[in-house]
């Protein structure tokens, strides 16, 4: 199909969406899977073929309509196809009409809305027309964010996301407008040659930074994510937080890049990725510890894109390319089992109403299916093998080693992030391991988690879908390199082909080796057990009788050794009545770790200002009188000033 | 470049980390003893033509740092009654890793100096860097008096290092005058153990907070 | 038909003899303690008893807790397939292997967590709690010595990374290695594999519940872990690509041997340490490593 044609039916799809999201809840969904499917057509011609470009003679604001579809755009639209799609699939069984009548109409409305307006950021071309498009996605993510405005923390989370995107919003509008200032054109594209453009740089850093969550500007992400409908926190995470990295990937290539602006990106990559997971270990909340995850994961992302800069810095395009490739797949992928991973905490949710893991356990009997899914997704985000975040990690490990192996200064930051990314590795599985163990593995917690039951078919099938697409990227790694080099050569305008490495294809086959070997060895295993016999008894625990679900290890108790090591930055709160008297009944301990940077830093700050602002508020009284008499002498102060400059 | 000197140097930088991990205080003061008869014997080896001077320098060293004042630190910890370090404000994992981070980056430092030429290619000013900041971790990070007392003299060892730069301009003068400070250090220091033992019945100097009105 | 006979021979090695060390470790104990000791194959006679045995399982763990051990053995297995034996080379080899050695190990060490969280017991929560605490610290200490190894050899091959010069880096990164192989393996002075106290224990108490075939695929899982470590060391540190086939053959027999041996003498001299300072020994083990890296560099330079 046509790639123009795509789009326009995509667009017609989205449209279509908006119009019937709030009257017809199926035909809503079969248009919002046309569209989606034919937008990701329009991504895989442009990741095959040439670009797509169309300039109109319409002019909106003043400016001409000039849409583009290149490499990098199709890589993140191909993800917002796929996730936008399962979104819609397992959002019409999550966020029913029959469970939630007062906000089902308006979350498919808005639904619509946000894919259609990422597709739109995506698309632009134009700097005003991105900021629009950008200030319309931003808004939609909002009107979601608070589908169930009647409880008061997703109220509070839904402003300090509006806060938060609008401080981006604002610097990206400082960016926009001085670029256009210096280029005399709202236009952009490549324009490396501009030396005086690279102190914008730090404007788009902060501006998408704080859309993408890196630390320590990711203050607005974890309650944003954890009270959203967990469809909406699927692809607020999956990939609205990646338009932020799109934005840093675009601009990166296209500006020419500040002194030591890849050592900067890198050294945030490294601190978001090993602090996310610290944080991530210290919560009890199982949607804010994936929030925080996301904060991992796009330190991941931003360690290829920083040493890809640093490449570029160096003049040396190879290592600098894999590192590169290796986080634009990490984009996928963490799209892709980040979503998975979120749709699983919506089921738990969906069946048990809490989102307290040490209310939890025991959940794999009554939801295998939810289960073995997360699980899945458990292994593909601790970056094991034959899954797809394995992959994406070895790429940039890859260009981390031979960074260093080069022997170039470059090293010298290259040690450091292989070593942070090894250590990001053993927290993610840590942190995974304690989610599964407590919410799906052990003994019930509660009521509610003995009583559970599992999801329907389509939330199930949107997540097989996402599952699939995880398996299929770790076990099939070269069939989606072709995808991943274009968008890598398209980021430098220098690096014309990106040459996949050659090991990439024999990993792939050890992939699918060790998965057939894996539950070959599992069969087997299972076939013995059976023949020998296999009984059930209590479990065993060095031969106590009465085993309780409260002997468990819980979600305080499992972080414990590792919060203890991040303590100086993550300052846990702890609440403890120790025993006393020779027959103690009334001892208690609690720890939570708090949102640290947003509590210690950002909260005294904006305080401060709320201060100020009370005292500057008593000059608003009502009295016109005073209001006049405040004209006068502002325009008293005016004729002052123009008398005393007047003299030059 | 001298490699005898850059071991026995590379050596001192180990100790150096040794002394960050290890809690036992009678092991601090045994690493700190070593690392000071390993600088005693630094002079001799810097020099081809042995002179009276240095020999004289490496043998008041070598009794002063190895012999005398862990002898009276030893005294002053028995008195107390106290062998370990238990709740540091630094950890040892944090103080360790500060450690060598901070070794690793005055290696890196070294080209980026202004040194004479005859140093280039040595590791003496890294190394007195890198004592240095040991000696102010320990200085920083550790409760009890003695762990204190033996950051100090981690800290003198590295100006120590760097008076080895000096060697040749004015040798004796110097150390001597160091050596003297420090020892007369440690007298008030021991003295001062024996007062806080006394008073609190502890040796951790966190008590010495109650004493500020 | 050449490769088809390579792997087998291969597996026949891995398989065979990695139970013999945990024997020949318990007879060095044995014989430092001046007792007879258990014989050197006790371990084989375990693993066969134990195959023969039936399975009695939690009521609350679900199918995995029996399956998952047999992926973990897979994981070792397949990591154990890329280290080179010495002269043969490695049964699988490409560039960037190494990284995928590393997780290959990770996937072990997630499968047999999850099987110990399947029992909602607060001892095998506590094991579990406590490998992957301690593994982030061996991770970082594993990534600084293949770097250390990738840039003394400039290659990201384990066929070729593993065969090294030697100096004084060697000496820090056998000192670090050894450190991890101890900690990874669940040895004195980390964990005592023979301690009947579940409190002190890491790996011994996350497989407590396991029983019959699943437990003997752990422990020979365990003991292949224990070869795979004790070859790396071996061939991390001994400069063999310049020895001819056999001698370097028997250089790497001799090197296992020494390793697993030094491992019995650290157990039979030294206590456990308490919990509260594995993670300085680990650190220590990192930063022995940091400094073969920074060892290697400066000599890359000259």
């Amino acid at each position: 199909m046509n790639t123009s044609l795509a789009l326009v039916v995509a667009a017609a799809g989205m449209l279509l969406g908006i119009m019937t999201g709030r009257t017809a809840a199926r035909i809503w969904l079969i248009t919002t899977l046309v569209g989606v499917v034919a937008a990701a057509t329009a991504a895989l011609s442009v990741l095959n073929g040439a670009d797509w470009e169309w300039r109109s003679g319409f002019t909106v604001g003043g400016e001409l309509l000039h849409l583009r579809l290149d490499g990098i755009s199709a890589l993140f639209m191909m993800l917002l196809c796929v996730v936008g799609g399962a979104g819609s699939v397992y959002g019409s069984e999550y966020w029913s009409e029959i469970e939630h009548p007062r906000s089902a109409r308006s979350g498919r409305l808005w639904w619509s809305m946000l894919v259609l307006s990422m597709g739109l950021v995506l698309v632009m071309s134009n700097g005003l027309h991105f900021l629009i498009a950008w200030e319309l996605f931003a808004l939609s993510a909002y009107f979601l964010i608070t589908l169930d405005r009647q409880r008061s923390e997703v109220r509070a989370a839904g402003w300090l996301y509006l806060a938060a995107s609008h401080t981006g919003t604002l610097c990206l509008f400082a960016f926009f407008t001085s670029l256009a200032a210096q280029t005399g054109s709202w236009e952009f594209g490549p324009m490396r040659d501009q030396a005086a453009l690279s102190p914008l740089f730090w404007l788009a850093l902060v501006g998408f930074g704080l859309k993408a969550g890196l630390f320590p500007l990711h203050i607005w992400l974890p309650s944003a994510h954890a009270n959203a409908p967990s469809h909406v926190s699927a692809i607020l995470s999956g990939v609205a937080i990646k338009l932020g990295i799109y934005g840093l990937v675009r601009f990166s290539g296209w500006l020419p890049m500040p002194e030591n602006a890849g050592t900067v990106v890198a050294i945030l990559g490294v601190v978001s990725a090993v602090l996310g997971v610290a944080f991530a270990l210290g919560q009890h909340d199982m949607k804010r510890l994936l929030a925080y995850h996301s904060v991992e994961n796009i330190g991941i992302i931003l360690i290829g894109l920083g040493f890809a800069m640093i490449s570029v810095e160096h003049g040396n395009a190879a290592w600098g390319s894999l590192a590169l490739a290796g986080g634009l797949l990490h984009v996928w992928n963490h799209g892709l089992f980040k979503a998975l991973l979120f749709f699983g905490a919506g089921s738990v949710l969906h069946a048990t109403g809490t989102r307290e893991m040490s209310r939890l356990g025991g959940l794999w009997r009554t939801m295998p299916w939810t289960a073995g899914l997360f699980g899945l997704g458990a292994v593909a985000i601790c970056g094991l093998p034959p899954l797809n975040g394995f992959v994406s990690e070895w790429l940039v490990y890859l260009g981390l080693f031979d960074a260093t192996i080069l022997h170039e200064s470059s090293a010298w930051e290259a040690i450091p992030a292989a070593i942070a990314l090894g250590v990001t590795g053993g927290l993610a599985l840590a942190c995974f391991i304690k989610v599964c163990g407590i919410v799906f593995l052990g003994a019930p917690r509660s009521e509610a988690a003995a009583h559970a039951h599992e999801c329907g078919k389509s939330m199930r099938s949107a997540m097989c879908l996402l599952a699939g697409c995880c398996v299929a990227i770790g076990l099939a790694p070269i069939v989606f390199w072709p995808a991943i080099a274009r968008a890598a050569s398209t980021w430098h305008p220098a690096w014309k082909v990106v040459q996949a490495p050659e090991s990439l294809a024999p990993l792939g086959r050890v992939h699918v080796a060790l998965a057939v070997l894996a539950i070959t060895a599992a069969a087997l295993l299972w076939r013995r057990v059976k023949h020998q016999g296999l009984k059930r008894e209590l479990t065993w625990d060095c031969g106590y009788a009465k085993p309780s679900a409260r002997m468990q290890y819980t979600v305080g108790s499992f972080a414990g050794i590792i919060t203890e090591w991040f303590a100086f930055i993550l300052r846990p709160v702890r609440h403890m009545h120790r025993p006393r008297g020779p027959l103690p009944h009334d001892a208690s301990f609690e720890e939570h770790t708090p949102e640290t940077v947003l509590e210690r830093v950002v909260a005294p700050f904006a305080n401060l200002i709320m201060r100020v602002s009370l005292i500057a508020r008593r000059l608003q009284h009502g009295h016109v009188q005073a209001y006049v008499f405040y004209v006068l002498i502002g325009l008293a102060a005016l004729a002052a000033i123009v008398i005393a400059g007047g003299g030059k | 470049m001298n490699h005898n000197l850059n071991l026995l140097l590379d050596v001192a930088m180990g100790l150096n980390l040794v002394s960050l991990a290890c809690s036992r205080l009678q092991t601090l003061i045994r690493v700190m003893a070593l690392q000071g008869v390993i600088l005693g014997l630094m002079p001799l080896v810097m020099e081809h033509d042995l002179d009276w001077r240095f020999a004289l320098i490496a043998l008041a060293t070598v009794f002063g740092k190895g012999m005398v004042i862990p002898l009276l630190l030893r005294r002053a910890m028995r008195k107390a009654h106290t062998d370990r370090e238990l709740e540091p404000f630094i950890g040892f994992v944090p103080s360790l890793l500060l450690g060598a981070g901070g070794t690793i980056a005055a290696l890196a430092m070294v080209n980026q100096l202004p040194l004479l030429p005859e140093h280039t290619g040595s590791v003496l000013v890294p190394a007195a860097l890198a004592t240095i900041l040991t000696g102010f971790i320990l200085l920083i990070g550790r409760a009890k008096a003695i762990s204190q007392a033996c950051g100090y003299l981690i800290l003198e060892n590295g100006i120590y290092v760097f008076g080895l730069l000096l060697l040749k301009a004015m040798p004796i003068l110097v150390e001597a005058g160091v050596l003297l400070d420090i020892t007369v250090s440690v007298f008030i220091i021991s003295i001062v153990v024996d007062r806080i033992q006394t008073v609190f019945d502890s040796l951790d100097t966190r008590h010495l907070t109650t004493l500020r009105e | 038909m050449n490769t088809i006979v390579d792997i087998v021979l291969r597996l026949a090695c891995w398989l065979l003899l990695a139970p013999l060390l945990p024997g020949i470790i318990n007879r060095v104990k044995a014989w430092v303690g001046g007792r007879r000791g258990p014989p050197v194959l006790q371990l084989y006679y375990d693993l066969a008893r134990l195959w023969k045995k039936s399975v009695v399982m939690s009521t609350l763990a679900s199918p995995a807790f029996v399956v998952l051990p047999a992926v973990a053995w897979v994981a070792l297995l397949a990591a154990a397939m890329l280290m080179p034996l010495g002269p043969a080379g490695a049964g699988l080899s490409f560039r960037g292997d190494v990284v995928l050695m590393l997780y290959l190990l990770g996937l072990g060490r997630f499968c047999t967590a999850w099987a110990a969280m399947e029992t909602g017991s607060a001892f095998e929560g506590m094991g579990a709690v406590r490998e992957v605490s301690y593994a982030v610290l061996a991770e970082a200490a594993m990534v600084a010595a293949m770097l250390s190894l990738s840039v003394q050899t400039h290659s990201l091959t384990l066929t070729t990374m593993l065969s090294p010069t030697v100096g004084a880096g060697a000496v820090l990164l056998a000192a670090g290695l050894f450190i991890v192989l101890l900690a990874e393996n669940c040895r004195v002075p980390f964990d005592d594999p023979n301690t009947h106290l579940e409190l002190t224990m890491i790996h011994e108490v996350m497989v407590l519940d396991h029983s019959g075939p699943p437990f003997a695929v752990i422990l020979h899982g365990a003991s292949m872990k224990l070869l795979f470590f004790a070859v790396l060391l071996t061939q991390a540190v001994l400069p063999m690509g310049k020895l001819g086939v056999v001698s370097s053959a028997c250089v790497l027999v001799a090197g296992v041997f020494v390793v697993t041996v030094s491992v019995g003498f650290v157990e039979s001299l030294m206590a456990r340490l308490a919990f509260r300072r594995v993670p300085l020994q680990l650190a220590t083990a990192f930063l022995l490593c940091v400094f073969a890296l920074l060892v290697a560099w400066k000599g890359g330079v000259a």
